[in-house]
């Protein structure tokens, strides 16, 4: 008997003040001529009064664009601004090393609150901390798996807290505890073997015996004078083989690395090249 | 129906409630040419009274009041943490719901001057599961439910704590009822504050005692 409302409303009425927060579809409130529904066989979508699926889906009709702006105009007072010195990820990662991710979880339901959200991850590169070679050799071995060799990254993930901010705390204890064990020298380190070692070093080893032994009795052959062992050690053959050992030892086998040894060696035992 | 928004304001934000944000400058004196301030409101801003309840955000609908600027917004001096990335994983059942939502998350990120780095849809997510048709026997007849979860996600680089403050509780107070769940990622970063120098160092006698934590 009474009109709906949508009748008195004029084109360029304020949106904002009809729905001003989220309220549910009010069919005689909104001047829009939906239809909404499964239709009747050979028939159209049911009309927008009384219609429940209307009403059952959240609707956005509270946050149109100029309903966002004027809540973000309100709201802007608030932020503040990035620093402008930080505008790439590389001066970030110089200046702030430590990165910290935690997550938090919003949902409806009977409880708000979620296991998952105390878990903390802590990535800091190597590079960035004051680590000398010792030092970050034995980080690496004492943390295991938690490093990442290809990105030089340092991942400590703790959950065993039931607080976030004890998690988090626990991160950066287990961060200087491993910081400073690292640079402390034990007793028993002195007996590393070379199964132990990371990286083949060549000085002292049996590829440098080997070439060394091999040079000296060539000399012996030809009755050169005794060539002491420095002189072969800084002649160029030895180097070129020397480098070509290591880089086969510590970067794999690639085609480069197999063609360098192959002339290092050629040049080492003067073999020239088959025909 | 909706939530109250008490029950809301206290879900997230880890370990600081709304009521204090950080800021002026860094901490250890970095070489910073730009000093930042930043604001903290009040707890009235944004837990509304329970007469106000309807009300969201009072102040842009209620011309009647005066600026907020002066009463409201109070600068602190302690440093702001640095957020390098937002991550928002949004939720739900029905795809256009999530559609309105991201057109509403982006607009409201360009708003407040938070750039945006990637909107993308992780494919949707089926379970489905197979019950009996009738209570008792009947085992070759049965019926099918299926559970579509959709997602959405957005990533937001470079904020401060009070502006990701300010953006997740405007993004989350208008989160729409049950379609829609958000799980967030936050990284911050920070320097390390006694992992500069070994410790070792200065304590030439004492050996191995206590580790300084």
């Amino acid at each position: 008997h009474v009109p709906p409302r949508t009748e008195r409303m004029d084109v360029d009425q304020d949106w904002s003040s009809v729905y001003p927060t989220a309220a549910s579809f009010k069919p005689a409130s909104v001047p829009l001529p939906i239809r909404m529904g499964y239709p009747v066989k050979g028939g159209v979508p049911p009309t927008k009064e009384g219609n429940l699926e209307l009403i059952k889906i959240p609707n956005f009709l509270h946050l149109t664009p100029p309903a966002i702006k004027k809540h973000c105009a309100a709201l802007k007072d608030f932020c503040t601004e990035w620093p402008s010195a930080l505008d790439s990820d590389e001066k970030c990662e110089q200046h702030f090393p430590i990165e910290i991710e935690t997550v938090d979880y919003v949902s409806a339901g009977t409880s708000i609150r979620n296991p998952k959200a105390r878990v903390v991850t802590l990535s800091v590169k190597l590079s960035n901390l004051n680590l000398d070679d010792h030092a970050k050799k034995k980080l690496i071995k004492l943390v295991g798996e938690r490093y990442c060799k290809d990105t030089d990254m340092l991942t400590i993930t703790t959950d065993r807290c039931p607080l976030r901010r004890q998690n988090y705390d626990y991160g950066i204890h287990l961060l200087t505890v491993l910081y400073h064990e690292s640079w402390k020298t034990e007793m028993w380190e002195s007996e590393k073997t070379e199964e132990d070692m990371e990286e083949y070093i060549w000085e002292n080893s049996c590829s440098q015996k080997n070439a060394l032994d091999t040079l000296l009795r060539i000399k012996a052959s030809e009755n050169v004078s005794n060539v002491t062992e420095e002189e072969l050690l800084a002649s160029e053959v030895v180097k070129n083989y020397r480098n070509s050992v290591i880089a086969l030892k510590n970067e794999g086998e690639t085609e480069n690395n197999m063609a360098q040894y192959k002339e290092s060696v050629k040049k080492l035992l003067n073999i020239q090249a088959l025909p | 129906m909706r939530p109250l928004f008490s029950f809301r304001s206290a879900r997230w934000g880890g370990e600081k409630m709304a009521a204090r944000w950080l800021c002026r400058r860094l901490c250890q004196g970095s070489a910073f040419p730009v000093s930042y301030a930043s604001r903290i409101t009040q707890k009235q801003c944004f837990l509304p009274h329970s007469d106000l309840m309807g009300a969201r955000l009072a102040g842009s609908h209620v011309d009647t009041q005066e600026p907020k600027t002066n009463p409201l917004i109070s600068i602190s001096d302690e440093p702001e943490t640095l957020y390098k990335r937002l991550s928002l994983l949004v939720k739900g059942h029905d795809k256009a719901v999530l559609d309105s939502y991201e057109y509403f998350a982006v607009l409201a990120a360009k708003e407040l001057g938070i750039s945006v780095e990637k909107v993308h849809k992780p494919p949707k997510k089926i379970e489905r599961l197979t019950l009996l048709k009738s209570v008792h026997i009947y085992k070759k007849h049965r019926v099918q439910y299926e559970m579509r979860t959709h997602y959405l996600c957005l990533e937001l680089k470079y904020l401060t704590s009070s502006t990701a403050a300010v953006y997740l509780e405007y993004v989350q107070r208008n989160l729409p009822e049950g379609v829609a769940m958000e799980v967030k990622k936050t990284k911050i970063e920070k320097i390390p504050e006694h992992i500069r120098e070994p410790v070792w160092d200065t304590l030439p006698q004492v050996e191995e005692t206590e580790v300084k934590l």
